[in-house]
């Protein structure tokens, strides 16, 4: 326990002492602050094209945002999660396993009568603890930039919804940063180490629901999840093989549901239980390395 | 022989050899081909669908007629473009990142270094051996496209599909060397070589997905599925003038996309390749004469980034001791 806690507390300090890291992370706090402010200018803006629309007499149609959630104006976080906070993930995760074997401290730690599993178990949680942090002061500034905006603190309903769509992304994060760790951990070269998870990452996100939903790579940057395209049975298959892999489009759905979000409906169960399937098949993975992949070396 | 064509050459020889390089580059074009496969497979739903509503339509006595959905060749290339946008552009950062980073790692810069040469001849060289290295990928790509259209997408190709397909490859390139000298002199400047990977990713993705998103999102249109106009059933013309009086804020939407060289880039290759309806079977010369601005901005983008490559990779910036 105490390797665990100790291993945990030193990523912490070093992630913290990374002004890369720390750049990162004030980037997806800033994109996120900034997500309400757009979502409210959008809206304020589609309104009155509506209410144009309605005084020339164009439509009679009701005002499709009358009854739109006050955690509609956080839609667009769900995307920076994605885009910003999955990258920001692999960086840190790289980081953790690399920075020992760049320096070669590894080697001076396993000298020690520690445990691997305890160690990166450790690193693990360290990592975990940053970016609970940072989602908790996102989730914060969202809840107060929407109770600005409405005139009203959140109530709490949303607010629980906000805290679950902050839950659902630690967990996403939290597998893109073991993806980063798996690769730091077996890289010959630094380089390999951020790159392919960057690539796995963009086939996860892009190449999977494409195949799956006949999206298009930047259709995929909407923060909702791509629909299959219509009549086509051939896709429904594929989908059906390819979904529980494009987790990116998973969680899209769980975190469209939670901050009810009318264009996706069902229940996010499934998908829970899907990522949260892969969170412990790849702590499992990243947790059985062997003893002597943590003290390889680099060749770059 | 000059400083600069051997730098050129000897990284030319580095990359033939990278396994890596290799992967990425089968990446995205595996990718594209994945993209020509789903949207031809998109557009055979799509007809199957109308023949479907046709017989329908027969079957019950109807008279009305619909139009077919017709199949543009090259707009099924959307989805590659869409890939080199985000994925090249990644690539070509690693890439860039890479050249400076296993000189600086292996020694052999301070060996270069001790040699009498040029100011410029290093970062020139290695700039050189990129964009010659960019220029091969993208005749493969382009290649590659053209075949998947034709036996994936069985669709007929004519000579000025294949000059719009150059046109865009020749903006391609451009692109791809923007990113790839960006990185380069961004690695020069870092005093710890995956700072400057990182910084040079926080740009891409700054402008390749988060602008261009938050553009997308500012769009009225795509605020309702399917689009707010075609929910109220609005005709085009009153979309128009109802638009027109919120010109402020699409000119706020505008100045965010146009801000990115990923939007000058795809607005270029939409346009020749018609993939946005507005300039699908325009002449040549009518989408050159509109999307003129874009062309020279992209081209300027490029020679700046390729300006600072050379200004930032110094002696002394690359001789600074990493910490």
């Amino acid at each position: 326990m105490n390797t665990v806690l100790t291993s945990a507390r030193h990523e912490i300090l070093c992630t913290l002492r990374a002004r890369v890291a720390v750049l990162l992370l004030v980037v997806f706090l800033g994109m996120v602050s900034l997500s309400s402010l757009i979502g409210w200018i959008t809206n304020t803006t589609v309104t009155r094209v509506y209410e144009k629309i309605l005084a020339d007499g164009l439509t009679t149609a009701p005002n499709p945002f009358a009854a739109v959630s006050a955690l509609y104006y956080s839609r667009n976080s769900v995307i920076y999660v994605v885009l910003i906070g999955a990258l920001m993930a692999i960086i840190l995760g790289v980081q953790a396993t690399l920075r020992d074997r760049k320096s070669a401290t590894v080697d001076l730690v396993l000298s020690r009568p520690v445990n691997t599993v305890a160690r990166i178990l450790g690193q693990f949680l360290g990592l975990g603890a940053v970016i609970a942090v940072v989602l908790a002061a996102s989730t914060t500034i969202s809840w107060a930039a929407i109770g600005v905006i409405i005139g009203t603190p959140l109530g709490v309903d949303p607010t629980l919804r906000l805290m679950g769509f902050a839950a659902v992304s630690w967990v996403l994060m939290m597998i893109f940063a073991l993806l980063g760790m798996l690769t730091g951990l077996y890289s010959r070269k630094e380089t390999t180490a951020l790159l392919v998870p960057f690539v796995v990452w963009s086939a996860i996100a892009f190449v999977l629901p494409q195949v799956g939903t006949a999206a298009r790579p930047v259709a995929l940057l909407n923060p909702v999840p791509a629909l299959a395209a219509s009549g086509g049975t051939s896709f429904d298959l594929i989908g059906a093989l390819t979904g529980p892999f494009a987790i990116t489009e998973q969680f899209k759905r769980v975190a469209s549901i939670v901050l009810r979000d009318d264009s996706v409906t069902g229940n996010p169960v499934a998908s829970i239980l899907l990522l949260l399937a892969v969170l412990i098949a790849m702590i499992w993975i990243v947790v059985v390395t062997p003893r002597r992949a943590l003290r390889s070396g680099l060749n770059e | 022989m000059s400083d600069t064509w051997i730098v050129a050459e000897k990284e030319l020889l580095d990359l033939r050899r990278d396994r890596l390089f290799a992967i990425l580059i089968g990446f995205l074009a595996i990718a594209s081909l994945i993209s020509v496969a789903v949207a031809s497979a998109d557009f055979r739903n799509q007809l199957d669908a109308y023949n479907l509503y046709v017989t329908n339509l027969a079957q019950s006595g109807s008279t009305v007629t619909a139009a077919a959905p017709q199949l543009f060749p090259l707009k099924l290339l959307r989805g590659g473009i869409e890939y080199l946008e985000i994925l090249g552009a990644l690539f070509a950062i690693v890439l860039g990142y890479g050249t400076i980073a296993k000189e600086k790692y292996r020694g052999t810069l301070a060996l270069f270094l001790s040699r009498p040469v040029s100011r410029f001849s290093f970062a020139g060289g290695k700039v050189l051996g990129l964009s010659i290295v960019w220029l091969g990928v993208v005749v493969v790509l382009t290649a590659v496209s053209l075949v998947a259209v034709v036996t994936i997408g069985h669709a007929p190709i004519g000579g000025i599909d294949v000059a719009r397909l150059l046109i865009a490859g020749g903006f391609a390139w451009l692109y791809l060397v923007f990113w790839t000298a960006l990185a380069v002199g961004l690695t020069a400047l870092s005093t710890r070589l995956s700072t400057g990977l990182i910084v040079a990713l926080v740009i891409w993705l700054a402008f390749v997905l988060i602008i261009p998103q938050i553009g997308d999102t500012m769009d009225p249109d795509n605020q309702v599925p399917g689009g707010l106009f075609a929910t109220l059933n609005i005709q085009k013309t009153d979309e128009l003038s109802v638009l027109a009086q919120f010109s402020a804020f699409d000119g706020i939407r505008n100045g965010l996309e146009v801000s990115s060289v990923t939007k000058h880039f795809e607005r270029l290759t939409f346009a020749f390749l018609g993939i946005k309806d507005q300039y699908n079977q325009l002449p040549l010369g009518l989408v050159w004469t509109a999307m003129l601005p874009y062309a020279i901005t992209l081209t300027a983008a490029t020679l700046a980034s390729v300006v600072f490559a050379a200004l930032a990779t110094t002696r002394r910036t690359l001789q600074r001791n990493q910490s």
